[in-house]
C-alpha cells in the first residue's frame, strides 16, 4: 500500500511554461500549475491529501493558503482514503492572506483578502468571496454570487468581475526582476479540467 | 491585562439635572462654574454642514434646500457604501462620420464592497464623469410642495392672530389719561384706527403679498385598490430580487419592493457641532469650520483639568478578604496638585453602585506638574517627594501609583465595584485675577486655588473563582 502511494505521490511541482512562481513560495505535494498563472512569494499551495490542478491566468497573491488537507476527523493513514483532486479553473484570483480548501474552483473568480472557504464549497464562474467573510457551508455557489459584509450577505451581479489581464502582464514583467522563480518542469500529460 | 484601561472601568459621577455616571475622556469641564458636565447637561449646536466622503462644506440655508445631501457625491443603495465613478471605453460612431467608430470614455457608478453598478438598475453610462446622475422624481412632489405652502400659510396666519390679540389686550389694561399724558398715547390712538401696529409692520408686508388664498383640493380616498397578481401564491421567490427592508426604508419616497429599483440617492451630510454649558452658557467645545481639521477652537475637556485615576493591577479579589489594588493618578496640568482621597460616608447617596470596602490613603498625595520637556532636560533634578512606600508604589514625572485596600462584601457573580472621593486643587486660569491692593504687577499673582471633589467609581472585576 506505501509503495502505490509512493508511486503516485510525485515531489516535485509541474509548472508549465509562462507561469511565474517565485522561489520564496512554498509549493508542496503534488501541483500542477497552467500557464501564465503567477504566484507571489509567500504564497502556500499545499497538497497533503491529494493533488492540486491550477489552471491558467491565475492570480496567488501573498500569504494565500491553497491547502488539500485531510477532512477533519480522518487521520491520514487510513486505509481507503481515496485522494480527492483539487481542481481550480482559469482566471482566478486569490488575494492576500485568503485560505481556500474548496475541492473546486470554476472560472473568474475572486476570493478576497482573509476570506475562508471550506472544503466542501464549490463556487462556479464569477463569484466574489468578500474580505474576512467565511464560507464553509456544503454547497455549490451560483453563479456571479457576490458574498460580502460581517453577515455574509449575498447577492448576485449582474455581470462577472473584470479580469486582471493588465495586472497579470505588469507582474510577469516586473516580478522576474526582483526575485528567481523556480523553474518549468513539463508535465507528462496535460491536466484534465472538468 | 489591557481590559483593565477600558474606558468604563472607571466612572466620574456628573452632578447635573442627571446624574450621570461616565468615564473622565467623555466629560467636559466648565472652568466658569467649574463643575464636570457630560453630553447631557449641555446644548449642542450646529455648527457646520459637510460631506463625508468629499469633504465639502456647506452653509446652512443651502444645506436645507438640498435637504441635507451632497450635490457629488452617491451612496450604494444596497449596503450604503460611498459609490466611486468607473470609466470604460466603448467604441462609439463619431459625429460627423457615422461608419467609423471611435474609441469613447463612458463613466458608471459602482461600488466597491458590494459590486453594485449603475448598470444593474438600467442607468445608461454617462459621458461626463460628474454631475450627469440625477435621482429620480418622486410622482407626489408637486402635491407635497402644494400642502406644505398651505400649511405654512395657515400657521402664519395664526400666529398673527395670537399676536394680535396678545396686543388687544394689553391696550385695555392702560388708562386713557395715561395715554394722553406722556404723548405716546396720540400715536396708539392713531394706530387704533385699524391698521396693524408698528410692531407687526414687517408682517403686514408679507400680508399683502400673500393676498391670495392657497387652496387645497382634500386627499380623495379610494374604494378600489390594485388587485395583486394572479400569481402571487405561486410563483416562485427569488430572493436575490427582493430588497431588504433597510434597502427599502433608506428610500421612503419609492420603497421598491424589487432589486432592479434601487436607485442610488445622494449622500447625507454631517455637521459639526459646538457645545455650550447650560448654566454659564460659555462655550465648551467649539470645532474648526474647516471640514478637514480634526482640531478645535475651544477644547474644555475634562481630561485636561482633572486628575485622571487608571487601574493598574489587580490581585485576586476574595469575598471578605483584604486585597491591595494597584491605582494610578495622572495630574493633567503643568502646576504641582495636591489630592486627598476619602471613603464614601456610610449613607452617602451617590454611593449606589459599590459592593466592597475601600480604605484609601488617608494622607495627602502631591503630584508633580506635567512638564513636556522634562524627557529632554537632562540636567534637572528630581523633586523629592517624601514618599511613603506603603502609599506610594512608585512615581513618575506626573504619575503615581498608590496602593488601595478593598474588602469584597458580597459573594455574586456581578463586578466589585468601589467608590470614593477625590478632593483636589485647582487653579482657575480663565477667572479674571482680582487686582492686589498695593496695585503690583498682575502676572506675580497667582490664581487661587479652590477644592473640588469628585465621586469616582471603579469596576475592578469579578471574584477570583
Amino acid at each position: 500500500m506505501s509503495d502505490a502511494k509512493q508511486i503516485m505521490a510525485q515531489k516535485s511541482a509541474k509548472i508549465a511554461a509562462g507561469a511565474v512562481v517565485c522561489v520564496e513560495s512554498e509549493i508542496r505535494g503534488d501541483v500542477t500549475i497552467g500557464a501564465r498563472t503567477v504566484v507571489h512569494p509567500k504564497a502556500r499551495i499545499i497538497a497533503e491529501a491529494g493533488p492540486i490542478i491550477i489552471g491558467e491566468g491565475n492570480l496567488i497573491e501573498e500569504q494565500a493558503l491553497i491547502i488539500n488537507s485531510y477532512p477533519e476527523n480522518i487521520m491520514p493513514d487510513t486505509e481507503g482514503m481515496e485522494p480527492k483532486t483539487m481542481t481550480i479553473g482559469t482566471n482566478n484570483v486569490f488575494e492576500v492572506g485568503c485560505v481556500s480548501q474548496a475541492l473546486k474552483i470554476g472560472d473568474n473568480n475572486v476570493i478576497e483578502s482573509k476570506s475562508d472557504l471550506g472544503r466542501n464549497v464549490i463556487l462556479t464562474s464569477g463569484c466574489i468571496i468578500g474580505a474576512c467573510c467565511q464560507v464553509n457551508t456544503c454547497e455549490v455557489v451560483p453563479e456571479n454570487t457576490v458574498v460580502y459584509g460581517s453577515n455574509c450577505i449575498r447577492r448576485v451581479q449582474s455581470e462577472k468581475p473584470q479580469s486582471q489581464t493588465l495586472q497579470l502582464d505588469f507582474l510577469m514583467k516586473i516580478l522576474p526582476n526582483y526575485h528567481h522563480l523556480k523553474k518549468t518542469v513539463k508535465g507528462n500529460n496535460t491536466p484534465v479540467r472538468n | 491585562m489591557a481590559s483593565l484601561l477600558q474606558p468604563d472601568r472607571v466612572v466620574y459621577l456628573v452632578r447635573g439635572e442627571k446624574r450621570i455616571r461616565a468615564p473622565l475622556s467623555q466629560l467636559y469641564f466648565c472652568r466658569y462654574c467649574s463643575e464636570l458636565r457630560s453630553l447631557e447637561c449641555v446644548s449642542h449646536e450646529v455648527d457646520s454642514h459637510y460631506c463625508p466622503s468629499c469633504l465639502e462644506n456647506m452653509p446652512s440655508a443651502e444645506a436645507k434646500l438640498k435637504k441635507n445631501r451632497c450635490a457629488n457625491c452617491f451612496d450604494c443603495p444596497c449596503c450604503m457604501h460611498t459609490l466611486s465613478t468607473r470609466a470604460t471605453n466603448i467604441p462609439a460612431p463619431l459625429p460627423d462620420d457615422p461608419t467609423k467608430t471611435a474609441m469613447k470614455k463612458a463613466y458608471y457608478l459602482a461600488c466597491g464592497f458590494c459590486r453594485w453598478t449603475s448598470r444593474d438598475v438600467g442607468m445608461a453610462d454617462k459621458s461626463v464623469a460628474s454631475g450627469g446622475w440625477q435621482e429620480p422624481e418622486n410622482p407626489s412632489t408637486q402635491r407635497i410642495n402644494k400642502l406644505i405652502e398651505y400649511y405654512q400659510q395657515l400657521a402664519h396666519r395664526e400666529k398673527q392672530d395670537r399676536d394680535r390679540k396678545k396686543l388687544a389686550r394689553r391696550r385695555q389694561c392702560m388708562p386713557l389719561a395715561f395715554s394722553e399724558k406722556y404723548g405716546l398715547g396720540t400715536r396708539l390712538q392713531r394706530q387704533r384706527s385699524g391698521a396693524p401696529i408698528s410692531s407687526l409692520s414687517g408682517l403686514s408686508l408679507k400680508e399683502g403679498e400673500d393676498q391670495k388664498e392657497i387652496t387645497i383640493e382634500p386627499a380623495q380616498a379610494l374604494d378600489e385598490v390594485e388587485p395583486l397578481p394572479e400569481d402571487c401564491y405561486t410563483r416562485p421567490i427569488s430572493l436575490p430580487e427582493v430588497t431588504t427592508l433597510r434597502q427599502r426604508l433608506l428610500q421612503p419616497d419609492f420603497q421598491p419592493a424589487g432589486a432592479s429599483q434601487l436607485h442610488p440617492r445622494h449622500k447625507h451630510l454631517l455637521m459639526k457641532r459646538s457645545l455650550r454649558c447650560r448654566k454659564c452658557e460659555h462655550n465648551l467645545s467649539k470645532p474648526e469650520f474647516n471640514p478637514t481639521s480634526i482640531k478645535f477652537k475651544i477644547q474644555l475637556v475634562a481630561v485636561s483639568y482633572i486628575p485622571e485615576v487608571r487601574i493598574m493591577s489587580i490581585p485576586n479579589l476574595r469575598n471578605m478578604k483584604e486585597s491591595q489594588v494597584l491605582l494610578t493618578l495622572t495630574n493633567p496640568v503643568e502646576n504641582i496638585t495636591h489630592v486627598t482621597l476619602a471613603p464614601c460616608e456610610d449613607e452617602d447617596p451617590d454611593d449606589i453602585n459599590s459592593t466592597a470596602k475601600v480604605m484609601v490613603p488617608s494622607k495627602e498625595l502631591v503630584l508633580a506638574g506635567k512638564d513636556a520637556a522634562a524627557e529632554y532636560d537632562e540636567l534637572a533634578e528630581p523633586q523629592d517627594f517624601q514618599d511613603d512606600p506603603d502609599v506610594v508604589a512608585f512615581r513618575k514625572s506626573n504619575k503615581i501609583g498608590f496602593f488601595i485596600r478593598v474588602i469584597p462584601q458580597k459573594d455574586e457573580d456581578a463586578d466589585v465595584t468601589v467608590s470614593f472621593k477625590i478632593r483636589h486643587d485647582f487653579r482657575n486660569l480663565a477667572a479674571p485675577v482680582r487686582p492686589s491692593e498695593e496695585g503690583a504687577d498682575t502676572a506675580a499673582v497667582a490664581a487661587e486655588a479652590i477644592w473640588l471633589t469628585h465621586h469616582v467609581e471603579l469596576r475592578l472585576g469579578p471574584l477570583a473563582p
